[in-house]
């Protein structure tokens, strides 16, 4: 939050980032330039409506005819039409550039997104990314269409008026000029305040948001707890807050039009002043002191407007900027150009270049550190696992179990060394390629909304129903679907909302199994499946595993006494390995780990 | 649901109170605002007419003419000019005051409404039962929160105030237009209705538009959010290219959406342009005849054509503001709906007995609000004080139903058995106390935003650092916390850091523990926990709660095996009671199921 404000007044970007949007403005560069012109044309037409007025009094009520009424007439209703269809166009093509360039800009950074690599998304949180996506997207979109034509409609209008004034008399002209310098200043002061004192009101707001939340969420926990009278309090501690920053926001809004209302009407007192003098000495006219008095009204309005939007481009400046961030964030997992040529990149994959993966997988001298920390979780690293092979990976919780599984998914590269894959380095082809063929079963298991279909699918978009069923049985899943009332059809909700941690689970695995990978990972799937569940899917896991490379991360160390080899993990290193039976008769950490369950029994429970 | 609220406006003067007289103050300075505004302009008129020019054809109202006589007369005012100069300034300074005021007291008022409308409906939200909490999603639920509040906050602040002052600026400027010519009044006045039933019209139209554009934004915004959520499976399953076209083709569908929108909007508002501009050209065209033909006098033609200009925009966002009231109406009956459910209330004459006494279940049966089938049939049993119960049970088993009537957390039905403390029936004891000397650690605790210690403290008035490491030493917490840069003071929560499931566990035992109840359940508390520390925990644990009765509730019967009482509860029954050992030699479910779980080790 704190470096958000700091880049707020750190901005270094040029002329508002324009020049380096202008890769994205280019496709509507031809509407933007007609956008503006028709723009300029309304402002124009805008000042040429009074001038009716004037005609009539001029030329039909002081000479007291009706001569070229019907003329008249045709001319007022033409030059009308021609203003509403002008501005009709402008109106829907700023909308066009508007919506337009949001969508390219949110592909944009959307797509890029895919490409990145796990450091980004270890350092970035979701709602932080989410938010670069949709919403800064959306300002810079609404930067570049409506607060444009705000200062092209106001800020022509303005130069007319002034023209306008000039000629007509430079002597009033100048003493209604040497307001707006009063107005820009003004103006200027209250926005910066207004700014920054709005911003408080928003952070208040969410945190009310978030209180909300917290209560709604949080009621079984505030019942059980009888805390209800002292969140209430604080509840009650930021809603005062609001009240105090809004009113006080409200001052600074409210002097500041105010003020701005009172410019305008002093501008009109003093062309009334000076303009009666000079009409009375006849040095001017009184029709051009009627138009000096209309004008004098009208001026400060646009003065305002101008400098609210140049204010609201100031703070667009940081969504451009924090939008760039993300679209040149370099992956540091990318797959080298001569392997794009080969294979392929992630959107255009090159399948026919794909050799089979056969599943043999090496760590070869891997030495690694997250790209966030500096401590090295393995050094100088060797295992051989080849095609078939079950490894199992235990330890504590925060031990650092995922480490090795995220160097095989090349989710990171390894610091030094080389993770070979069927005797490759695991960079000599693509990302995708060994994508294709990895499985994956998360512990937070994460469903797509959509149908139960769909979600099963995910991994092999040509599955037909009979496989998914297999797939289903295959892990004891079959029931879940089966008890939905659309069966594959059914609705599994936002991120699966409309089923238990456990059948997410279930149906996960089934995804997993369904895409018959050459490498199956299984990410401490077991721990919150109810006993006899747990149970039949460590018999699938033993149907499933056999004749793959898999790697099972588990708390339950029951799951995976037949494993090839067991790695055991301690702060993110790697302490022991090997059988089950060799482990135990080291009787080292795994060794304590694992009789820690039978010794239980003697614990004087609770 | 009770009718607390009947109509709609019952619960919005209930929300009004104490706001409603700044609400009245900033209406009558609204009433000066338009008055200053309009009165100005006629000071410059009257001063272009009779001063600087000299036409007398017209009579000077009374009130202009006593302001030019005690400022000396118009003579006086022609060598004088700057003075009518003075008299605008002065108009232009009341008019800024008292439109600074309006705004102030209209905003003091606003907020006042707003802040008493968020504090009622969270203080009824946080004492509803929990039942209610589960009927309803929490998505839905802040959403009425949040921005149904302020729909009805801008309805009031808004939509009401601008409805009276553009009605007092329309009302004031046709009173004068009368006064000028019937006639032409009612070629101005004519259109005024054409414009707000036309935009009226519209803006219902375009809302469904609105609304479509709104739930396909939600649904992209999804999309993104899944998508990086489940950025793992997306990568490990290589569906890139997937997702983007997912992605690209919403996004495309969505843009569309309001190109369109836009349009229609584009042709709204030109079409307004079209009807504004025919009107003011009528009676620009009417009045020169008018004119001509001697009805009216220039002067008169002159006020006209400026106090029909003042029209225009006030009559055109009287057809918004129309229109948009009608989602107000919708807003306050979701409120409504918040506001009439019934909060938990205990019966009148409450009691607070001992509760270190045996609990007994006496066939007690129990089904949830939405659903057909009975999550506990006909259930008995006791659980004498001071020893350890626990209770086993598979997804979907009833057992954490158990506790949560225990807590009161739903309310048993009359008829559908009791569940005794002693010799008190619990639906007698009062439901704060009952809940203050029950310690319930939930299976997926709720760690509220704040620091840590803060949040093992919750229960207690003022926090003790001595007495919370204590209870994080129990619950095997010290250690972890200290490791944290901020230690105790690390900030937890919603915007806080993520503690890992085992964490917030023990988060929550520790704050149980603070609390020191005669009664503790165990929802399946160590579930997120390895083994290892488990076993820890529990042996500290057994220490601490001696003389407390304490429930286990569990499907690993690690977990349980060591209680004093194990009731297995299978479909909603009670399937077997017994000890460890009878248990296992009564070879049925829990012996089964003792099994599987041995087998695995």
């Amino acid at each position: 939050m704190k470096k958000e404000n700091s880049n707020l007044e750190g901005t270094n970007l040029k002329f508002f980032g324009i020049p380096k949007l202008f890769p994205y403005i280019r496709p509507y560069l031809l509407k933007i330039v007609i956008m503006v012109s028709l723009g300029v044309l309304s402002s124009l037409l805008d000042s040429f409506i009074p001038i009716f007025n004037r005609y009539a009094i001029d030329n039909f009520i002081a000479k007291g005819t009706l001569k070229g009424l019907p003329i008249f007439t045709i001319l007022y209703v033409g030059v009308l039409i021609v203003l509403v269809v002008d501005n009709y166009i402008c109106t829907y093509i700023c909308g066009q550039v508007e919506m337009g360039m949001d969508r390219d800009l949110r592909n944009a950074a959307f797509n890029h997104l895919q490409e990145l690599s796990f450091a980004y998304f270890n350092q970035n949180n979701v709602g932080y990314i989410h938010a670069r996506v949709m919403s800064d997207t959306g300002k810079i979109g609404l930067m570049v269409s409506w607060r444009m034509m705000d200062i092209v409609w106001n800020g022509s209008f303005i130069l007319c008026v002034l023209l306008m004034m000039l000629i007509q008399n430079v002597r009033l002209a100048l003493i209604v000029m040497a307001i707006v310098p009063i107005a820009v200043i003004i103006a200027t002061y209250f926005q910066k305040k207004l700014i920054a004192i709005n911003r408080k009101v928003r952070e208040i707001n969410s945190t009310i948001t978030g209180n909300f939340n917290e209560g709604i969420t949080g009621a079984k926990a505030i019942k059980t707890l009888v805390v209800e009278d002292k969140i209430q309090t604080d509840f009650e501690k930021d809603t005062k807050k609001m009240f105090r920053t809004s009113v006080h926001a409200t001052h600074y809004s409210a002097f500041f039009t105010a003020s701005i209302t009172m410019l305008s009407s002093i501008a009109l007192a003093l062309v009334l002043y000076k303009g009666g003098v000079m009409t009375m000495e006849g040095v001017m006219g009184i029709g051009t002191l009627s138009v000096f008095l209309s004008y004098a009204l009208a001026l400060m309005e646009p003065v305002q407007n101008v400098i609210v939007t140049l204010s609201e481009l100031i703070t667009v400046q940081v969504n451009v900027e924090r939008f760039f961030k993300l679209i040149e964030e370099q992956s540091d997992v990318f797959d080298r150009p001569e392997v794009i040529e080969k294979y392929g990149d992630t959107f255009n994959p090159k399948k026919e270049n794909w050799e089979e993966l056969i599943g043999d997988i090496e760590f070869e001298d891997v030495s690694f550190h997250y790209p966030d920390g500096d401590e090295y979780v393995l050094e100088d690293f060797n295992l051989k696992v080849p095609q078939g092979t079950n490894v199992a990976i235990v330890g504590e919780t925060g031990a650092g179990k995922s480490t090795l599984v995220n160097l095989v998914c090349r989710f990171f590269k390894p610091t030094k060394g080389y993770v070979l894959i069927d005797g490759k380095d695991a960079a000599a082809r693509s990302q995708l390629w060994l994508h294709s063929n990895i499985g994956y079963v998360l512990q937070t298991p994460h469903l797509f909304s959509g149908s139960v279909r769909d979600n099963l699918k995910y991994g092999k978009p040509d599955a037909t129903d009979e496989e998914i069923w297999k797939a289903l049985d295959l892990v004891a899943a079959s029931d879940v679907v089966r008890k939905m009332d659309k069966g594959l059809d059914a609705d599994v909700g936002e991120d699966g909302d409309m089923l238990s941690t456990g059948e997410k689970q279930l149906l996960s695995f089934a995804r997993a199994i369904l895409a018959d990978p050459k490498i199956l990972i299984l990410d401490e799937a077991t721990s919150s499946i109810d006993v006899v569940t747990e149970k039949k899917i460590q018999d699938a896991i033993g149907i499933v595993t056999k004749g793959r490379t898999s790697f099972v991360i588990a708390h339950r160390l029951s799951t995976i006494v037949d494993a090839d080899i067991i790695l055991v993990v301690q702060d993110g290193k790697i302490i022991e390995r090997g059988k089950h039976s060799e482990l135990m008769k080291q009787k080292g950490y795994y060794y304590e780990l694992f009789t820690r369950q039978f010794e239980e029994r003697s614990f004087n429970l609770i | 649901m009770n009718n607390k609220f009947k109509t709609k406006s019952q619960m919005v003067l209930y929300f009004l109170k104490g706001s409603v007289i700044f609400f009245v103050i900033s209406m009558m300075y609204s009433v000066l605002v338009t008055f200053f505004e309009l009165v100005s302009p006629k000071f410059v008129q009257y001063t272009v007419d009779y001063c600087i020019v000299d036409a007398a054809d017209s009579s000077v109202p009374g009130y202009i003419d006593y302001v030019i006589n005690m400022l000396g007369g118009r003579d006086y005012l022609r060598d004088n000019l700057y003075l009518m100069a003075v008299v605008v300034g002065v108009c232009a300074v009341a008019t800024a005051l008292f439109r600074y005021l309006f705004k102030l007291f209209n905003s003091i008022a606003a907020e006042k409404f707003i802040r008493r409308m968020r504090d009622t409906l969270f203080e009824h939200i946080i004492r509803l039962p929990f039942a209610w909490h589960s009927e309803n999603h929490t998505g839905d639920i802040i959403q009425r929160c949040t921005s149904d509040v302020d729909t009805i906050k801008n309805f009031i602040s808004e939509q009401m105030i601008n409805l009276f002052r553009i009605s007092v600026r329309i009302a004031v400027a046709m009173y004068f237009m009368l006064g000028i010519s019937k006639f032409l009044t009612f070629f101005s006045a004519i259109f005024i209705p054409i414009i707000v039933l036309y935009s009226c019209f519209f803006h219902r139209r375009i809302s469904t538009g609105f609304e479509k554009a709104d739930s396909e934004e939600g649904r992209l915004s999804a999309t993104a959010q899944e998508n990086l959520t489940g950025v793992r499976v997306v990568r490990a399953f290589g569906r890139e290219a997937y997702e983007k076209e997912r992605f690209e083709t919403q996004n495309y569908h969505y843009t569309n959406l309001w190109i369109d929108l836009i349009r229609t909007l584009s042709a709204f508002w030109a079409s307004n342009d079209l009807i504004s501009g025919l009107q003011v050209m009528l009676v620009t065209i009417i009045g020169a005849v008018l004119c001509v033909n001697n009805s009216i006098t220039v002067g008169e033609y002159i006020a006209f054509v400026s106090l029909n200009a003042m029209l225009t925009w006030p009559v055109r966002a009287l057809g918004r503001i129309i229109s948009e009231m009608s989602k107000a109406g919708v807003s306050i009956d979701r409120l409504r709906y918040i506001m009439n459910s019934e909060e938990e209330k205990d019966i009148a004459d409450a009691v607070e007995p001992p509760m270190n006494r045996d609990i007994v279940f006496e066939n007690v049966s129990y089904k949830y609000g939405n659903g057909t089938e009975d999550v506990l049939r006909d259930v008995s049993f006791r659980i004498k004080a001071g020893t350890t119960f626990g209770v086993l049970g598979g997804t979907g088993s009833g057992k954490s139903t158990l506790m949560y009537l225990m807590d009161k957390l739903y309310d048993l039905p009359e008829g559908a058995g009791r569940i005794m403390v002693g010799d008190t029936d619990i639906r007698d004891i009062k439901r704060s106390y009952l809940r203050q000397n029950i310690g319930l650690v939930l299976q997926e605790p709720f760690l509220f935003s704040g620091t840590l210690s803060e949040n093992i403290a919750i229960t207690q008035s003022d926090v003790n650092l001595k007495e919370v490491r204590d209870a994080a030493k129990i619950a095997d917490l010290d250690e972890a916390i200290r490791n944290f840069n901020k230690g105790y003071e690390t900030y937890v929560g919603e915007r806080g850091v993520t503690l890992s499931g085992g964490q917030k566990q023990r988060t929550a035992i520790a704050q149980m523990l603070m609390g020191k109840p005669p009664v503790m359940i165990f929802d399946d508390s160590l579930s997120a926990v390895d083994t290892r520390t488990d076993a820890r925990i529990r042996k500290a644990l057994s220490e601490t709660t001696l003389g407390s009765t304490v429930i286990l509730i569990s499907h690993r019967i690690t977990t349980l095996m060591h209680a004093d009482t194990i009731l297995v509860l299978d479909k909603g029954r009670v399937a077997e009671i017994g000890s460890h050992d009878e248990l296992v030699a009564n070879n049925g479910i829990y012996k089964r199921i003792y099994d599987i779980q041995k087998q695995g080790i």
